[in-house]
């Protein structure tokens, strides 16, 4: 065939897939070009930081002063104690917690403030000695006692090896679920009037999920193995990792299951074709692009945080994050491992509904 | 009312009709041939009473009636073999025992290539393959769409008598094809469809064939002659030949 007539093929098959080329040279573009509006910044400014008073003698009053001044390069929000502040540290929902002395306002004594960051949350606590810094010569401008800061890493000290591993894990199981899912199903359309007659649709993707499911161990059960390996080299210390810790197995199996389900109903409601595939490709994209997979929230802009914050994904990464390298318990998580469950839960029904209306309208 | 039928049955594909009002019954103890040409609806019509399809007006009747099927496109993995793709949907259908299943591979003469990967079977063996998986479960009512394309002479020779006797054992046979010529000596009733409608339906005892007429060229004459009345002609002896 001469080359004319294979480009005629390609704009045949351009034709019957416009659909799919629409989204990826149109729509998927333009969605870079306007999600790129929400990465305004590359320094934290506003990344959430707990407040809270060293002692009974520190009021509400006292601690506006230092709500004005770390507001500049953090969102702050005032917590009862600094207990509290500590679990909110764990869970992520702030990246560091300022204690405040009491008597900051008397002219001539000596406030000490403690700026507590989290050994694990590598991209916050490399920069915290900077901002621990500037934090302090403004503090000190703007309050009449002489104060010091007091930086105290929390918790285990990682580097930036062992913070990288349970996201990997995590974008291991996005791109999974939004790929390779996908293939496999659109593998089966040449069986599925079979599949319909003598089975049932349900049938099928319930197979493929608890097999898949299933099998989203071998990765996990090869990280820990890696990490026993790497550390027992001793290039890289990777004390106190533990990739099958119970609370991060759950969480990466419940998102694991949500996900597929969700790029199982594209390709049900796009009838196992080219297009469910690069929708889930699109969608792979948005989830780990909105996820929070790496930085804290707030590092790049307030509307990204809220969206990041809105993920189910984004404590998806959290839970096994924390698990894996803190050495979380399980209750830690509880409400969120139970959203998650409940999440993975309207997934598997809105792939239900999916197969219904397949059925309804054929 | 059969346990198996479509009464007054329309499917519609957006604008064009597939279907246009069709009545049908399959009924036990019968090689049924659905014979029309290319676009007559034949693969619509297997597909509603398989289930597969919804019709747009019209009922389908399916009364606790185990249903197999051969498939237009062979339908099987292509990745297993043989004896896998047979292993897989025998766990999924009642009835598949090793014993029938043993006797499929062997009187579909499917031996030589059990251990092979599907996606390399020749026409031929990929069409006995999804004939051996469309009675695996022993239905009641198995349906073949264009059975014999891709058999060799010797296969069809073989297979069609095995239909035949599938049938006489109480279960129903349901064929659809253009070509009739191979079926005609084992078929117990025969409906012809074109353009999406029933042209005739009736036993193949009552068709009455001339000494020197078969089944096909009946077929032929008839659509040649609905074609004719439809544009108001009317066709010469010599115009059917």
């Amino acid at each position: 065939m001469s080359l004319r007539s294979l480009l005629r093929k390609e704009v045949y098959w351009s034709r019957r897939n416009a659909l799919a080329l629409l989204l990826v040279l149109l729509l998927l573009p333009t969605a870079f070009a306007a999600s790129s509006v929400l990465f305004q910044d590359v320094i934290p400014r506003d990344t959430p930081v707990a407040v809270v008073p060293q002692s009974d003698d520190v009021g509400e009053l006292d601690l506006v002063p230092v709500h004005v001044g770390m507001g500049t390069y953090s969102d702050p929000v005032s917590v009862d104690s600094t207990e509290a502040a500590l679990r909110q540290l764990e869970r992520e929902q702030v990246y560091a917690v300022v204690e405040v002395p009491p008597n900051i306002d008397r002219s001539g004594t000596d406030a000490t403030f403690r700026l507590y960051v989290d050994g694990t949350m590598v991209p916050f606590k490399e920069p915290s000695a900077t901002i621990a810094s500037i934090m302090e010569d403004r503090l000190d401008a703007a309050l009449a006692a002489d104060v010091t800061l007091e930086r105290v890493v929390v918790g285990n000290d990682h580097d930036l090896s062992a913070y990288l591993l349970p996201i990997a894990l995590v974008a291991l199981i996005m791109l999974f679920a939004f790929t390779y899912v996908p293939y496999n199903l659109a593998q089966e359309s040449v069986v599925m009037d079979r599949i319909r007659l003598e089975s049932s649709l349900e049938a099928l993707v319930g197979a493929k999920l608890i097999f898949f499911t299933a099998l989203m161990l071998v990765p996990i059960v090869a990280f820990q193995g890696a990490v026993v390996g790497i550390d027992a080299a001793a290039s890289v210390s990777f004390e106190h990792v533990t990739a099958l810790a119970p609370g991060a197995v759950l969480a990466l199996l419940l998102t694991f299951v949500a996900l597929a389900a969700l790029s199982m109903a594209v390709m049900v409601l796009t009838r196992f074709g080219t297009t469910g595939r690069f929708v889930n490709v699109v969608l792979l994209m948005a989830v780990a692009g909105f996820s929070g997979l790496a930085y804290p929230v707030g590092y790049f802009s307030p509307v990204r945080k809220a969206i990041v914050r809105a993920m189910p994904t984004h404590y998806a990464t959290i839970v096994p994050r924390s698990s894996m390298l803190r050495g979380s318990s399980l209750a830690t998580f509880a409400d969120w491992l139970l959203g998650l469950a409940a999440v993975a839960l309207v997934a598997l029904l809105v792939l239900e509904l999916t197969i219904a209306y397949d059925r309804r309208w054929r | 009312m059969s346990e198996l039928a479509l009464a007054d049955v329309t499917k519609r594909y957006g604008d064009v009709v597939a279907l246009d009002g069709v009545s049908l019954s399959i009924d036990r103890s019968t090689f049924h041939c659905l014979l029309g040409p290319n676009g007559s609806g034949k693969t619509t019509t297997i597909r509603l009473l398989l289930g597969l399809e919804r019709p747009t007006a019209g009922r389908v009747v399916r009364d606790g009636v185990r249903l197999g099927s051969g498939f237009q496109q062979p339908s099987f993995y292509p990745s297993l073999t043989v004896r896998e793709n047979l292993a897989v949907f025998a766990t999924a259908v009642d009835g598949a025992h090793d014993e029938w299943r043993e006797r499929l591979v062997s009187e579909l003469g499917l031996d030589p290539v059990l251990g092979r990967p599907a996606a390399d079977l020749s026409g031929g063996f990929a069409r006995k393959l999804d004939l051996a998986l469309a009675l695996l479960g022993r239905p009641d009512v198995v349906f073949l769409d264009e059975p014999l394309g891709a058999l060799d002479d010797v296969s069809t020779a073989r297979i069609l008598p095995f239909l035949a006797g599938y049938c006489e054992a109480g279960n129903a046979v349901v064929v659809s094809t253009h070509q009739a010529d191979a079926f005609e000596p084992y078929l117990d009733r025969v409906t012809v469809l074109h353009e999406g409608q029933v042209l005739d339906d009736r036993d193949r005892a009552d068709l009455d064939l001339a000494a020197d007429e078969s089944l096909q060229s009946r077929y032929v004459e008839a659509i040649l002659q609905r074609e004719a009345d439809d544009r108001g002609e009317h066709p010469e002896p010599d115009d059917l030949d």
